[in-house]
């Protein structure tokens, strides 16, 4: 027997699908088990039957739904929540997802301030209205998809591991919950710690690591001075060998993953981190935007009140 | 009266008080047994010192429903554990940084200190407080 599939994309680049496809050999055997009814991004199948006959938006019905983006206008809302409907479990793919990812950086602005913004103030386009014929209108602010609809299993990552969704995927087809343990991404650092930063803040844009050093006599990126957020991030990216992918490239860790547990404030947990080791919280450019690169919606980007 | 009647009311603030058992706390204390007055709008928490006050208590209160924080302890010098209001002191630094971040005024976290004898200056403080926080209005969190 076959597992229906539907796959739908709401505000996202595209790349957590390539990640569904990126799952290499493992998806072969999945796919004798699945059967996509609805892909916009491999399949042509329309929202409105083939050819444009019916007047409400219809989803076929399937077993497991996996959204990737997060909720920006009125379609995708409208999407999201047919979505539900048709679909018995729901995943919510990718960081835009789960905590409505890089777009959400949005949410610090209001929507007249973005427009203003994007067709009047900008000094590389010509001066215009903001466009809304037979477009869909968007939001207040960028909604993370369980703030809309109920999400079953969150796989974070911007994007995300391959082989954490093949295990999801697996794990549905035996029944099975799927959770990502609780840990950080420090857990799972293979760096060196001292607990103590030998300099002050730098930016990652020169080499962290001198040639033939290997990252396991390193000492840790933020006590070296490099900002990183895996303190306060959730671990998995490295899937089964264990060393975070971001790391693991000689980059410090940028937070795709979202908090390690549901409650936890990045924001707060990252100035105790970073004062811990001696670090100068001050000298960190826009804070709000740096510690909550992905996470921006649930309320925790929002415009700054005016102070008079 | 029906219900949808609008009752016009002054905005009555939320505060919690963070007060260390050995000082501040023993302060409320007396300033109840001695009559004193001042604004029930304070709820107070008691903790074993103010130095255990951590930022994320201060900041989930203010994002959670809180209109004011503030944390009373032992003056300098006097603290139980020796040094654990010098604690709260750099912590409040980080907390206003924080609250900064969060789009939250300044005002509405306060540390004092308060001691165990000083139960007129305990009801004076929270007044103040009280007064400063209902000009502010509600939390920016809290529509």
């Amino acid at each position: 027997m076959t597992v229906k599939v539907a796959e739908e994309w709401l505000n996202i680049c595209g790349g957590c699908e390539v990640t569904i496809l990126d799952i290499g050999e493992p998806l072969l055997d999945l796919l004798s088990k699945l059967e996509f009814v609805h892909m916009p991004v491999l399949m042509d199948h329309k929202y409105f039957g083939q050819t444009g006959e019916k007047t409400e938006l219809e989803i076929p019905e399937a077993d497991v739904g996996i959204i990737s983006g997060g909720i920006r206008n009125e379609k995708e809302k409208i999407v999201a929540l047919e979505m539900r409907k048709k679909c018995k479990t729901l995943i919510s793919l990718g960081s835009c997802a789960c905590f409505g990812g890089i777009p959400a950086l949005a949410n610090q602005y209001s929507l007249e301030e973005l427009y203003d913004k994007v067709y009047r103030q900008s000094k590389t386009t010509d001066s215009a209205d903001t466009p809304s014929d037979d477009i869909p209108p968007l939001l207040d602010r960028i909604y993370a998809l369980d703030e809309v609809i109920k999400v079953d299993v969150y796989i974070p990552g911007c994007p995300t591991t391959p082989e954490i969704v093949a295990d999801a995927l697996t794990s549905l087809l035996e029944g099975k919950p799927f959770t990502l343990p609780e840990r950080s991404v420090c857990d799972d650092c293979p760096t060196k710690r001292e607990k103590k930063a030998i300099t002050s803040i730098k930016r990652p844009l020169e080499s962290i690591l001198p040639p033939g050093q290997k990252l396991e006599e390193s000492r840790c990126f933020m006590e070296l001075g490099y900002l990183c957020l895996g303190p306060v991030t959730k671990s998995g990216c490295g899937g089964s060998e264990k060393t975070p992918r971001c790391i693991k490239g000689v980059m410090p860790c940028r937070g795709c993953f979202g908090p390690i547990r549901a409650g936890a404030n990045p924001m707060v947990e990252m100035m105790g981190a970073l004062s811990s080791i001696g670090l100068d919280p001050r000298l960190i450019f826009d804070r709000p935007s740096t510690f909550q690169r992905y996470i921006g919606a649930h309320g925790r980007l929002r415009p700054l009140p005016k102070r008079p | 009266m029906s219900i949808d009647q609008k009752i016009d009311t002054e905005f009555e603030p939320l505060i919690i008080g963070f007060c260390c058992n050995w000082c501040a706390y023993a302060g409320a204390d007396l300033a109840g047994i001695s009559r004193m007055q001042y604004p029930t709008n304070v709820r107070i928490i008691r903790v074993m010192c103010s130095g255990m006050v951590h930022p994320n208590l201060v900041i989930d209160a203010l994002t959670k429903g809180a209109d004011g924080v503030i944390i009373c302890g032992c003056h300098i010098g006097d603290c139980h554990y020796l040094d654990g209001n010098i604690t709260a002191e750099k912590r409040a630094d980080a907390i206003k940084l924080m609250l900064q971040d969060f789009g939250i005024e300044e005002e509405r976290f306060r540390l004092e200190w308060v001691s165990a004898s000083e139960a007129s200056r305990f009801a004076q403080v929270m007044t103040e407080f009280t007064e400063t926080i209902k000009k502010l209005g509600p939390s920016p969190f809290k529509s």
